[in-house]
């Protein structure tokens, strides 16, 4: 490793985060963080945590990638560890230990890379042990919950000097990219306005019935920090992101994605106002009893974000799909010379303003079944840490990008327009509003 | 009226096997395949279909209400049709009815994903009982519902509800046995004779279990982890053997099947053949059926029932389904392509193929009386007709 290159990635960190933390640090007057670099080809001892259907997939780039040796798993699902594990062993040969308690994992195994694939409520606190115990992260969006902890996990990863990187496989999916390049060079002209969406089909919401916990689950860790709530089998596995306790709803799951492209393409670093409103009208009112839940998600929601220099607004609906238009997900950036629409499956295209002019259109490059570009994630979070060096979807822009969907939700709740100090990183004059920048936290667990 | 000798008035038909025993019929007439006689709309979901008397049982849901329907086999015309309430549970997939309905001396069983369970009058579709098993025993569902088919064993209907089954009387639905309230898998019962004694074998949440059906006791286990716990497709047992696969990577082994209380010998284990929902069958010593998860290409395969040695594979195939009879396989695809081909470990060469649906076909298509019956995820049913000129 070279002296230069700490210097290069210490002077690659912004002047307002130098300010804070070497003001945190001052007392000891320790140097403020970089991320070292690495000796390149080496293999790193890998676990996973949260070892479910998404964290499978991110496992198989990792193994795909030759430098991964899985060391362990982690699930509070007995099952669920015993049969990913099986699955290691079958595409790797290693076979790796099984831990339900992450904490145990890392006291154990020492991993130096972990990847973060449990539900959201979680991501904070599992990524900021990991940090902490001196493993690179691999962490799925959104960062946090909460705006509070996502803040805290961007500190813990700077003090850290780790890499890391945020399932944000949109910031470097060649689609996305080549689609960035033609705003960039302007082809768009000037962009005034970006709608990004989400539509599905839907209807009324049944109840489903409680039950207890799968055999050997560790329900109540599955829980964690946030509420316990009677086992259902809406929530797990899966259908956790559509209850609040511990997603988003869409805004979180897929509104990230296409927020961040926002980000990615604005110089603008945060909105100065977010609006959001929303609700059940088909699915029906949310229900939690001792015998019986739905989902407490919305069904449709609009948020609006509104920047220096342009809107951007966010539109979910799950029913009725739109049929009235070509596209059901991804973003259009309205620019004088035509919209851009940045999808998914459908690649992207510009449709000119002038109807003279072309469309031009560019295909997805995606892996499948799943549709996503986690090979190319895995392989630049790879060279980050060989190079040390940050990475494409790394957790600074990450955070910013997640704290719109979390604003979102927060202004859904309050019912109100927030004012948003994106410097401070507060809500001002609504005492109300920035209290749900965090939450209360169940015990044993603690607020990062 | 004398009923037709070709009745398939079950899930994997009279015999459990997914093969019927129907002859004569003709795999294609045109260069086309064989012609549409009627189309219908069932509503979404995956349930199969019981052809008895005459008449075509199956199910789907509409508005998060489920329909049993009774059509008449040869004009699809409705002869009654029964609505109750019942989720859609689309989450993963496009969710709607999964399971078969089970016809047995002019009654009709179906078990919802959600645990109601009907006793029908065959030709009226009057109820003669009905109740839900999962609020009158407090049996957890497991995460896509009840999948299984109702077993018709002697006076009682079992199910596959709890670790290992649950069993009613079949004329009042009063619960004659239960099992442990754990996670059943999505299988139907098999019904098996082994040394002179009945045995159903069941894939349950973690495993697959062999209970006595008359009194529900466990005597045989094969610990079993698929992932999430789809132990999903039927075993098939031949000459004190039982073949035993899932999906999700999981794989297949062939087991001895000893009622000796030991952990069962494994004959072989591969990931040759990995059944996510849909069941394998074997004809003269040869396992045919789909590889892999959907949306993961999968593929129809060959595999040796003795060895786990594969034969051939057919790719394109997707997560589709068969069934077999008279010698050949009748294959309808994940993309809705109907292909009949002779069953041989030599290859694959259909005489006929066509397409009959779009949309997501996961529904195994059935054979029966001279036509075949085909859906797709959607509801929508075609019938086609592959009868013999006069026939029928």
């Amino acid at each position: 490793m070279s002296r230069s290159l700490e210097l290069t990635n210490f002077m690659g960190i912004s002047r307002r985060r130098f300010l804070q933390t070497t003001a945190l640090a001052g007392a000891t007057l320790s140097l403020p963080p970089f991320i070292r670099a690495d000796e390149p080809g080496r293999k790193f001892r890998t676990a996973l945590i949260g070892s479910g259907w998404w964290g499978r997939n991110i496992l198989k780039e990792a193994m795909a990638s030759g430098r991964c040796k899985v060391v362990a798993l982690g699930d509070v699902h007995e099952m669920t560890r015993e049969t990913t594990a099986d699955q290691v062993h079958d595409l790797s040969g290693e076979q790796p230990k099984t831990y339900n308690d992450f904490r145990e994992l890392l006291e154990k195994e020492k991993p130096e890379i972990v990847i973060v694939a449990t539900p959201d409520h979680w991501h904070s606190l599992v990524t900021i042990a990991a940090v902490k115990a001196g493993a690179h992260v691999y962490v799925e969006k959104p960062t946090g919950h909460t705006v509070h902890e996502s803040r805290a996990m961007l500190d813990a990863s700077q003090q850290s000097g780790r890499v890391v990187q945020v399932g944000l496989h949109r910031r470097i999916g060649p689609h996305h990219v080549s689609a960035m390049k033609f705003l960039r060079d302007g082809k768009a002209g000037k962009v005034g306005m970006v709608r990004a969406f989400a539509y599905s089909r839907g209807n009324r919401e049944l109840p489903h019935p409680n039950s207890e916990p799968p055999e050997g689950m560790d329900w109540n860790f599955w829980c964690g920090p946030a509420p316990l709530r009677p086992f259902n089998t809406k929530i797990h596995p899966g259908g956790w992101r559509e209850f609040i306790d511990y997603g988003n709803g869409q805004l979180g799951d897929w509104g990230v994605h296409w927020l961040d492209q926002v980000l990615w393409w604005t110089e603008e670093k945060y909105p100065k106002r977010v609006f959001s409103s929303g609700g059940r009208p088909v699915a029906g009112p949310a229900i939690l009893n001792e015998k019986e839940q739905t989902t407490d998600s919305p069904d449709h929601q609009v948020a609006v974000y509104e920047f220096e220099s342009f809107t951007t607004v966010w539109e979910h609906r799950k029913f009725a799909e739109n049929r009235a238009e070509k596209h059901n997900i991804g973003a259009y950036f309205y620019g004088t010379n035509g919209t851009l629409h940045i999808g998914w499956r459908d690649g992207w295209t510009f449709y000119p303003a002038n109807s003279n002019d072309k469309t031009i259109h560019e295909p997805s490059q995606l892996e499948e079944p799943d549709g996503h570009n986690i090979k190319l994630l895995w392989a630049d979070f790879l060279d980050a840490i060989d190079h040390g060096r940050k990475p494409v979807a790394d957790i600074e822009p990450a955070h910013r990008s997640s704290v719109l969907p979390l604003l979102g939700m927060i202004s859904l709740k309050v019912g109100r327009s927030l004012e948003w100090d994106g410097a401070k990183e507060q809500i001002v004059g609504d005492p109300e509003a920035s209290k749900l920048l965090t939450r209360p936290y169940r015990a044993p667990w603690s607020e990062p | 009226m004398r009923a037709p000798a070709n009745d398939w008035p079950n899930w994997r038909g009279p015999t459990h096997n997914g093969i019927s025993t129907e002859t004569g019929w003709l795999d294609h007439r045109a260069a086309e395949g064989p012609p549409i006689l009627w189309k219908a709309k069932v509503g979404s979901g995956f349930s199969s279909f019981a052809i008895a008397n005459g008449r075509l049982y199956t199910a789907g849901n509409q508005t998060n209400t489920d329909t049993v329907f009774c059509l008449d086999a040869v004009s699809g015309k409705p002869v009654w049709t029964h609505s109750y309430e019942a989720a859609l549970g689309d989450t993963y997939f496009e969710g709607g009815a999964t399971g078969t309905p089970t016809v047995d001396d002019n009654r009709v069983y179906t078990l919802s994903r959600w645990g109601d369970v009907f006793c029908f009058e065959a030709a009226s579709g009057k109820i003669v009982w009905s109740k839900n098993v999962h609020k009158e025993t407090n049996i957890r569902i497991p995460t896509w519902g009840f999948g299984g088919s109702a077993l018709v064993h002697g006076n009682e209907i079992m199910l596959n509800v709890g670790e290992a089954g649950l069993a009613l009387e079949k004329t009042t639905g009063k619960i004659l046995w239960q099992s442990a309230n754990k996670e059943s898998g999505y299988s139907t019962p098999l019904p098996v004779q082994i040394d002179g004694k009945s045995l159903a074998i069941l894939g349950s949440g973690r495993a697959y279990i062999g209970v006595d059906p008359d009194t529900g006791h466990e005597v045989w286990r094969a610990r079993w982890q698929t992932q999430y716990g789809v132990n999903a497709s039927d075993p098939i047992v031949d000459a004190g053997r039982i073949f035993i696969s899932t999906g999700y990577g999981k794989g297949a082994s062939l087991f001895k099947l000893r009622l000796d209380g030991r952990e069962p010998e494994a004959v072989w284990t591969s990931k040759v053949m990995r059944n996510q929902f849909n069941s394998s069958v074997l004809l003269n010593g040869f396992l045919y059926g789909i590889d892999g998860d959907a949306g993961e290409k999968a593929a129809l395969k060959c595999v040796e029932f003795a060895t786990g040695t594969m034969k051939w594979e057919e790719k394109g195939v997707g997560s589709g389904a068969l069934m077999a009879a008279d010698g050949k396989l009748i294959v309808l695809t994940d993309y809705g392509e109907l292909m009949i081909a002779p069953a041989s470990p030599d290859g694959f060469k259909p005489s006929a193929r066509t397409q009959v649906l779009g949309g997501k076909c996961w529904t195994t298509p059935i054979l029966a009386n001279g036509k075949i019956y085909c859906r797709n995820a959607a509801g929508n049913l075609v019938c086609l007709d592959v009868a013999k000129s006069g026939a029928n």
